[in-house]
């Protein structure tokens, strides 16, 4: 390992019990005593389904839960009586469990970095991390993200769910156009809540001399997946199911989102650039199931506040965007501003520019990185308020068709982005 | 009384060929020790900016903002502003060695009076720097904050924290060099007691509405507002 990394002795002596496995499962977790049960139980249908002969083994990472969490995961058990699914089938090894905390608050970088390296020590061939907060998870879902790895030999596998139209529109408009006309693999869900993963590839990122970095602490699921996608790692993603949307004020903001999400993003550009500024063509990422399947129920959205935190966001942050911006991009996004609700529109051309020298300007450290990042939310807002208007009467048809456009804007500019990278 | 002049006068001249001949060969000591602390000065300057160079502090610098500052005051870059601070603190200090050889006691105070307020004054330059350095940054995260938040005058916010930085490392750097000790401090005084009680009248009389809102809310004895509806969910 190029970075030491302290597990608790006691961790250590649970995974030394355990021995070699086949399969692991993660469960990053904090406070989530009401829900965890569940998921252990999912996992542990998904075993005795899928993977009866394999040696398996559940880990749950606590951040130092207060309401039982850990107590929960070790003693929730599925009443051996009862058959799974109706079809009387039970693993025919003992699913080892071990719970551990890695720390006295919750940290995502922390978590899937005490996941790894369990995924190391147990020399396991197929991971998979699940959250316990989704609360329709099934024993499909695990399934789906462990068999590509352990049967087809991929090395990590994004997820990809059935979501509302609305929902996830920072990785439909910038994590995911950006990352693929960069990196050349277009992985729907960069910062994605489950993920499944090879023993192979646990073991090279727990090699990086990363995991001290702040800018990875929040989404190191992005840079995971871009590590994968950089180290010639096979990657593909498998359809889950539906993504059920998180009840008003319980998810991250939107300022906080695009600070953990972009941050990360930017941050992967400017480690791996040796990667992506050499590569050649863009490759189609295969993937199990539809790539992407949307709902479209009419949605309470309050898009003239989105406008008028644009507008004032691009009046107010003149000088900083100036400092960003080139001079033509500033002054159409100005004049953009400049019109009435009905008129503004943020075209795709536009936003794929703001976003090039966004990240440009990123790597030259014009500003404080984290000031950077912050004022890119009003442009991001006005791009999602001409996103929310022409999509008002879209069907999921129209609106895939939309992305792929994007998309393709993306990779038009992507020699734009290189010259301003390399200036 | 005519042999008395021409001693005097030979006296007179005696004395001043002695001076020349004790002078002289200090001034060129003086010259020489000047020289070389230029030299010195000049080799120390492209050292310390090759240190500075390898040791990024000019993008830590530009990250922090205090490029941004020092391109507005039409300044060099902090490297290059170190390395020349240090080039004129070494060639100073061989300067006043220069002309302690010289042996004028008078002017030898004078400069050391000098010298003795530079740490002062140079401390003063760091604070008043460091200021600037800490308001600009400030500044611009409580503007980030508020525009993203929503939060009306974000500029004014932006500004009150930026002047009241600078209006307190301003008074540091003063009273640091020790102009007008008690004036510096009442004037301070005044001026940030004042600001405070704008302030404190502005929102007392414009925020009573709403700080009547926040407390109606808080404790449950109004309705909230209906729902305008929501921002969409980011991820």
């Amino acid at each position: 390992m190029a970075e030491e990394i302290l597990l608790a002795d006691d961790f250590v002596r649970q995974l030394m019990s355990v021995g070699e496995v086949d399969i692991l499962v993660g469960i990053p977790s904090f406070n989530n005593a009401a829900t965890i049960g569940r998921t252990v139980l999912a996992v542990e249908q998904s075993f005795q389904q899928g993977f009866a002969r394999q040696r398996v083994a559940l880990v749950n990472a606590d951040g130092g839960s207060e309401d039982g969490t850990r107590e929960v995961v070790m003693s929730t058990r599925a009443d051996k009586s009862s058959t799974v699914g109706g079809r009387g089938l039970t693993s025919l090894r003992t699913e080892q469990r071990v719970v551990t905390q890695y720390g006295n608050e919750p940290s995502a970088g922390l978590a899937l970095r005490t996941i790894l390296a369990a995924a190391d020590l147990l020399r396991a061939k197929a991971c998979a991390v699940i959250s316990p907060a989704t609360s329709n998870l099934t024993t499909a879902w695990i399934t789906n993200l462990l068999e590509p790895i352990y049967r087809d030999n991929f090395d990590f596998v994004a997820p990809l769910y059935n979501r509302h139209k609305y929902d996830g529109l920072l990785a439909r408009n910038l994590l995911y156009p950006m990352s693929r006309s960069v990196f050349g693999h277009g992985i729907r869900e960069l910062h994605p809540s489950e993920l499944g993963f090879s023993g192979r590839l646990a073991s090279h990122c727990l090699g990086q001399n990363v995991w001290h970095q702040e800018d990875i602490q929040d989404a190191p699921e992005i840079w995971m997946a871009l590590t994968a996608i950089s180290s010639d790692f096979r990657c593909c993603q498998a359809f889950l199911g539906t993504k059920e949307r998180a009840a008003a004020g319980t998810g991250p903001d939107i300022v906080t989102a695009v600070r953990q999400n972009v941050g990360s993003l930017f941050w992967c550009l400017d480690t791996q650039e040796n990667y992506w500024l050499q590569r050649a063509q863009p490759e189609a990422l295969r993937s199990f199931g539809p790539e992407s399947d949307l709902t479209c129920e009419p949605m309470n959205l309050n898009r003239q506040r989105i406008y008028e935190l644009f507008r004032s966001g691009v009046q107010d942050l003149g000088p900083i965007l100036q400092s960003i911006l080139a001079a033509e991009t500033m002054g159409e996004i100005q004049r953009v501003a400049a019109q009435d609700e009905e008129k503004c529109r943020f075209s795709g051309e536009l936003w794929a520019r703001t976003l090039f020298e966004f990240a440009a300007s990123h790597r030259h450290a014009v500003l404080n990185r984290d000031h950077m990042i912050q004022a890119l939310v009003p442009l991001y807002r006005g791009r999602i308020y001409s996103f929310l208007v022409e999509h008002q009467d879209s069907t999921a048809k129209e609106m895939e068709a939309d992305t792929e456009n994007l998309c393709v804007e993306f990779e038009k500019q992507r020699p734009y982005l290189v010259e301003r990278w390399k200036a | 009384m005519k042999v008395m002049i021409l001693q005097g006068l030979s006296q007179a001249y005696d004395n001043l060929v002695h001076m020349i001949a004790i002078f002289v060969p200090r001034f060129a000591v003086m010259l020489i020790i000047v020289v070389v602390g230029w030299l010195v000065a000049l080799v120390l300057r492209y050292v310390f900016r090759a240190i500075l160079h390898v040791s990024r502090l000019d993008r830590i610098s530009e990250e922090a903002g205090a490029s941004q500052v020092l391109r507005k005051a039409a300044l060099p870059s902090i490297s290059e502003l170190l390395s020349r601070a240090l080039f004129w603190v070494v060639w100073l200090g061989f300067m006043v060695l220069g002309v302690s050889v010289l042996g004028i006691p008078e002017l030898h105070e004078q400069i050391a009076r000098v010298f003795q307020l530079l740490p002062q004054i140079f401390i003063a330059i760091l604070i008043l720097f460091f200021g600037v350095l800490a308001s600009n940054f400030l500044s611009r995260a409580a503007l980030l904050a508020s525009v993203n938040a929503g939060h009306r005058s974000p500029r004014v916010w932006s500004a009150s924290i930026r002047f009241v930085i600078l209006i307190l490392a301003f008074s540091m750097a003063l009273e640091q060099i020790g102009l007008a000790n008690q004036t510096v401090i009442s004037a301070f005084s005044i001026v940030f007691g004042t600001a405070m009680l704008a302030l404190a009248i502005a929102f007392g009389l414009g925020g009573r509405h709403l700080a009547r809102h926040a407390l109606e809310q808080y404790f449950g004895s109004r309705k909230t507002e209906p729902d305008k509806g929501e921002e969409p969910s980011p991820l």
